[in-house]
């Protein structure tokens, strides 16, 4: 039982014959580094030697910053394409934001698709999972939660194409570049909505309604993971 | 730009651990390999199959959480105050994972939970950041009036709050965790970065050894830690970002 556990914790997994392929390989590492930097931190692989766990330390340390700013440059600039889309159906007012709602909509439900509804299709059928077990899965990985406990990749009777856990890497980054820039617009569209309540109809402010479109928010607004 | 430096961060990072982390996998491997066998060869009653199912069946619980090196297998991981510190981990969306629902009602519950309880941790989170930070220019303000000193006040604060937040969410705790949990303090410090970065991998968790006893104040204890010690570390965040911007 103790040989067991301690191959477990250096990622051995026992389960398979003796032709496994290493849990510690390039591609897997690299998912593994992708884990640290967005937080998610599924736990089923850590490093369990001292340099390594100092190396993972210090790793996050930079790793995680680097990643918000990298979030947050994916999600202004995709907010910015937003802001040119909006721009092409110039309404005063009301209108504008009914719009701008619109939009926001369709790209809600055509990012939900994308990285909600879609992905645990292509899951269940790679991993032998049910849809719910799927759906589980995408949802603790984009909410950085990570629990670990369904990771994919790693069953040991199923052969997986070397790049499936770094094409999933860049799932996870896309989809939660989605997420945070969900949250951004959303806070920026219910900013306006609210300054568009509190002062009535004014031909004034539909000129500084449009200053304000093109200001950018002060203080990054993403807010995955903390 | 960002996207190539990102990009070469993540391979940077997979390069070394796998050169840190491949060396004693092998060695793991071949280890649990060499028990294996003689485990086969010393008791010829034993066949392979059934070895290899029981394997399977150590696996799945282990993973479900039961704990299999004492003479009975611990239950009562669910009782409430590990289910509290369960939803602690979901909604801080440190997700250990030691721990996690298998039913698919409890599932879907969790779903749910996270969905609203995330945010809250974030306004939560965001409120004590906010407080600190009123508490530290309030202390800057009180010196400049005392010393008479300008912009130095407000640095030399800043500067005290960081070491101060140091001490007492990353340097110290791992003194309490080796005392309570018998790990060393370098596992102690790994484990409160990853805690409080929120990556929370599950390898080391508080209170899950079943041949120690822990005082009833400790696991309260370590929760507002957690609390408090990811707002500082989330200034401190966004103070770095300020700054690089």
């Amino acid at each position: 039982l103790q040989v067991l556990m301690e191959a477990w914790e250096k990622g051995v997994n026992p389960e398979g014959n003796s032709t496994n392929p290493s849990n510690w390989d390039f591609s897997n590492s690299f998912f593994f580094a992708g884990t640290v930097v967005t937080t998610i931190g599924y736990g089923n692989l850590s490093p369990s030697t001292v340099a390594g766990q100092i190396f993972c330390v210090f790793y996050a340390l930079f790793g995680v910053p680097l990643n918000l700013a990298f979030l947050n440059q994916l999600g202004k600039a995709l907010n910015a394409h937003l802001l040119t889309l909006e721009r092409w159906v110039q309404k005063p007012g009301r209108a504008q934001v009914k719009c701008q709602f619109t939009i926001l909509a369709i790209f809600l439900t055509t990012g939900t698709l994308l990285f909600l509804v879609f992905p645990p299709l292509v899951f269940s059928y790679v991993e032998g999972w049910s849809y719910g077990e799927g759906f589980y899965f995408t949802f603790i990985t984009l909410s950085t939660i990570g629990f670990g406990d369904y990771v994919v990749g790693t069953n040991p009777n199923k052969h997986y194409i070397p790049v499936y856990r770094s094409l999933t890497a860049i799932w996870i980054v896309f989809g939660l570049a989605w997420l945070a820039l969900v949250f951004n617009v959303g806070a920026d569209l219910m900013e306006r909505y609210l300054q568009l309540k509190w002062h009535k109809s004014d031909l004034s402010l539909a000129e500084g309604d449009t200053t304000k479109l093109e200001d950018e928010p002060e203080q990054p607004r993403i807010h995955i993971p903390s | 730009v960002l996207l190539a430096a990102y990009v070469g961060y993540l391979g940077l990072g997979a390069a070394v651990l796998q050169a840190l982390e491949r060396p004693a996998e092998v060695q793991a491997a071949q280890h649990l390999l060499r028990e294996h066998w003689e485990l086969l060869a010393n008791h010829t009653c034993l066949q392979g199959p059934a070895l290899q199912r029981l394997i399977e069946g150590i696996i799945q619980a282990y993973k479900s959480g039961i704990t299999l090196q004492g003479n009975t297998t611990s239950l009562g991981r669910w009782d409430f105050s590990g289910s509290f510190f369960f939803s602690i981990s979901t909604i801080t969306t440190i997700g250990y994972g030691n721990l996690s629902p298998s039913t698919a009602t409890g599932r879907i519950f969790c779903i749910v939970f996270a969905l609203f309880g995330i945010p809250l941790n974030l306004v939560l989170l965001n409120e004590i950041g906010q407080l600190m930070l009123l508490g530290v220019q309030h202390c800057a303000r009180h010196l400049e009036v005392v010393c008479h000193w300008q912009n130095k006040a407000s640095f030399l604060m800043k500067t005290c709050a960081l070491v101060t937040g140091l001490l007492l969410f990353l340097l110290l705790p791992p003194l309490l965790f080796s005392d309570k949990e018998g790990w060393s303090y370098e596992e102690g410090f790994y484990y409160s970065f990853i805690t409080l970065s929120t990556i929370g991998f599950g390898d080391y968790v508080i209170g899950m050894n079943p041949d120690r006893t822990y005082p009833s104040w400790y696991k309260n204890v370590i929760s507002l830690w957690i609390l408090f010690g990811m707002a500082w570390l989330a200034l401190v965040i966004k103070f770095c970002i300020n700054i690089l911007e």
